[in-house]
């Protein structure tokens, strides 16, 4: 006899969503459904009328963590509808742009990733604001390295959040030649601190797979050897930056994406059988309430030639580097790994750049109505931005975001594990939920569903 | 000295440089505070007004070298928006350690910005070199080009230098034609701005200097921060700066108050007038210092 537990909301992530899980007796998840409860955005619709060099500022707003991959996935989605070519130095601070947030981003999920690895040999959790070294040393290095990440996204992008420097055309302005010994400095700092984190998560994440039990409610939960394992595919446009419908032999192809409603996805209404007050943070839901993933998902689900599938940085490993590890530590050692990735390609863009050369596009056609699409990899992963200008002007704009591709994945990677840590495997995923959160395009059924959700 | 600011000591200076005197407005101290910082790493980057796509129409640049800094020598009589550039340098120019010269609203402007830093992520403990100058107001640059073209039947581009000192605004050019006007017939050029000002020698700045109360060729120096105290001490031991008492200096600091006591009160019964009943329209400011 199944029982159904909800994790509601679940922690150590950017946005708000929550865990419905189907357990057996023993409990091990049966069905997981994991879903975004962040209120809509709204962003595609106010896109709609707004000039071309608008819409990536406020699609960049969609969030604070990943602002940069946002203003850059929308700015060449609008180059791609127009047809703009960006002069090679615009590039190469973009990608500089890129590898900066990149980051910083993984930098910051370690921070929220530590506090279920165990230090290796013992039986004591990570809690990485703890003084004790050599937790101490390893928060301070993260530290730094978001100071790198930072500062140089603020060089290059004049904002490290929300960017101000690129426009329609390339950016607004070159670096200075002092500038860019900045950025040589900062990377050559970074690049000792980098590896050496990279490898400490490796050691710990290497640690937890070999470990039997994790201390969870507890209770010693045992930890299988498939955790978060799924069989869908891999999604990546790019080993570092990125591909847009202007490429020759563009990596992303919109034919084999289809939308489907949380409705028709996600598991009908349920009651909570199951409840555990000693999980953190003040226990589960308790039982009796009423749980509705389906009406409560505010995510559409992307498929991929008819399949979720998982973006972020094991798709990328997957497709350009042969990587193979499975499951949520393989996920997790596949983002450490990107960390010296970030810092040699940000000090081989920024040796390639020229700082007296232009970086905005002569001319800017004003667009045809042309649908045009760019996919940068975001930290987190694949963030497609389509859109269609009309004579300077935004007519349809959406975005497919990594953590919504993630979303059904990730649910499906829950089944086998147990129930208590099924938020070690969304972690493992780097969810960044907020912009995740989509307007659900209206027919039918959906006019239903709205009607419901006002009742 | 009511409305002479905070100040730890008070100089008549002038630039132990020759280059920078031959250019200089009064004493050259903001080029010669500047050029010192620069060749020592007290700063990294200065703001200043620089040459602008006309002449005499000051443009905010950012010099990180001496050279750059010698063509921004000299007073140009139009505002120059230097804190334009104060988020910049900290971005695509790299700088660390910025210095920024500026009118007395200008240095307010620095401060706010560093108390209240809205849109001014990360700048605020940039900024470690603020130089105040005397400002008793300031002109738009088309008020500044009818002032010299019409009034001092000159043309523009001839001019070598501009001054305003003993009631006179005056215009040098190469070929020796000078020609004065006084201030009077200035004022309708003023900016309406600076009519609401309240403070004549940048109370807020580390170092503020102008040529009020000092001999030709000398300027005038409040130095008011502990970190203008110290840069300016050592760019006097360097000998960029020579410096000496203001003991028995004539005009000397009865002049600056004078001119300081003038501006104020004038601009405070222009805001009275603006917070009276009858001027509703017109908003009414609130004094800065109080």
């Amino acid at each position: 006899m199944s029982k159904v537990v909800e994790i509601s909301p679940t922690t150590r992530h950017e946005g708000h969503s929550k865990l419905v899980l189907k357990v057996n007796d023993e409990g091990i998840i049966e069905r997981g459904d994991w879903l975004s409860i962040t209120p809509v955005r709204g962003v595609e619709k106010l896109a709609i009328g707004k000039t071309y060099e608008q819409v990536p500022k406020i699609a960049s707003r969609v969030c604070g963590i990943c602002p940069i991959a946002h203003t850059l996935a929308a700015t060449e989605a609008m180059e791609a509808s127009m047809g703009v070519e960006i002069p090679d130095d615009a590039y190469l601070l973009r990608v500089i742009l890129q590898c900066a947030n990149r980051l910083h981003s993984h930098a910051l999920h370690d921070i929220l990733a530590l506090p279920d690895l165990y230090l290796p040999g013992t039986d004591i959790k990570v809690n990485p604001f703890s003084p004790e070294e050599p937790v101490r040393s390893v928060a301070k290095r993260i530290q730094t390295l978001r100071m790198i990440g930072q500062t140089i996204g603020e060089i290059v992008g004049g904002e490290a959040v929300h960017p101000s420097n690129p426009r329609v055309g390339g950016m607004y302005k070159n670096i200075t030649p002092r500038a860019k010994a900045k950025i040589f400095d900062l990377a050559k700092q970074g690049l000792k601190l980098a590896r050496e984190q990279m490898e400490f998560m490796i050691a710990l994440e290497e640690n937890y797979m070999k470990r039997d039990w994790a201390e969870m409610c507890g209770r010693e939960v045992a930890i299988p050897k498939d955790l978060g394992y799924h069989n869908q595919g891999y999604m990546a446009a790019a080993p570092m930056y990125g591909s847009s419908s202007l490429d020759l032999n563009p990596e992303w192809d919109p034919a084999r994406w289809l939308e489907v409603r949380p409705w028709d996805w996600y598991m009908g209404e349920e009651e909570i059988t199951l409840e555990d007050p000693a999980y953190p943070i003040g226990g589960t839901t308790k039982a009796g309430t009423k749980a509705w993933p389906q009406m409560q998902a505010c995510t559409g689900v992307p498929l991929y030639d008819g399949q979720p599938v998982e973006v972020g940085p094991r798709a990328r490993l997957v497709k350009y580097q042969n990587y193979d590890r499975k499951g949520a530590m393989g996920l997790n050692i596949a983002r450490a790994m990107e960390y010296m990735d970030c810092i040699y390609k940000m000090i081989e863009a920024v040796d390639a750049i020229d700082t007296s050369a232009p970086v905005c596009a002569d001319v800017i056609p004003q667009g045809d109505g042309e649908i045009g699409w760019a996919a940068n990899e975001a930290p987190r992963g694949c963030d497609v931005h389509l859109a269609k200008v009309r004579n300077g002007k935004v007519e349809w704009f959406s975005m497919l975001v990594p953590t919504t591709w993630n979303f059904p994945t990730c649910s499906r990677a829950l089944t086998g594990a147990p129930w208590e840590l099924a938020e070690v495997i969304v972690r493992a995923y780097d969810p960044c939920v907020s912009c995740a959160t989509h307007m659900i395009v209206l027919d039918e059924n959906n006019k239903l569903v709205a009607q419901k959700l006002l009742e | 000295m009511e409305y002479l600011g905070q100040y730890k000591a008070v100089y008549k200076a002038k630039s132990g440089c020759e280059d920078i005197l031959a250019k200089a407005q009064d004493g050259g101290i903001v080029t010669s505070m500047f050029a010192y910082a620069l060749e020592t790493g007290i700063i990294d980057g200065a703001i200043v007004a620089g040459p602008g796509s006309e002449p005499y129409k000051p443009e905010p640049m950012i010099a990180t070298t001496v050279e750059e800094l010698f063509a921004s020598r000299g007073t140009k009589y139009s505002v120059s928006p230097n804190l334009a550039l104060i988020k910049e340098a900290t971005r695509s120019y790299g700088l660390d350690k910025i210095g920024i010269v500026g009118t007395p609203c200008q240095i307010q402007a620095v401060r706010k910005g560093q108390l209240y830093p809205v849109g001014l992520r990360d700048v605020p403990d940039k900024i470690v070199l603020a130089l105040g100058i005397f400002c008793m107001e300031n002109f738009p640059y088309q008020g500044l080009f009818q002032m010299v073209e019409d009034h001092c039947a000159t043309k523009i581009e001839n001019v070598t230098k501009m001054d305003i000192g003993k009631g006179k605004f005056s215009v040098y050019t190469e070929r020796g034609v000078n020609s004065q006007i006084p201030l009077k017939v200035t004022h309708k050029y003023e900016q309406p701005g600076c009519h609401v000002c309240l403070d004549y020698v940048a109370n807020m700045a580390d170092i503020s200097t102008g040529s009020v109360g000092t001999p030709d060729g000398w300027s005038t120096v409040f130095v008011r921060s502990a970190a203008g105290e110290a840069a300016f001490n050592k760019a006097v031991e360097a000998g960029w700066i020579i410096a000496e008492s203001m003991d028995g200096v004539k005009p000397g600091l009865e002049l600056v108050e004078k001119l300081a006591t003038e501006k104020i009160t004038k601009n405070q019964k222009y805001l009275e007038h603006r917070a009276h009943k009858d001027h509703a329209a017109l908003k009414p400011l609130r004094n800065p210092y109080i």
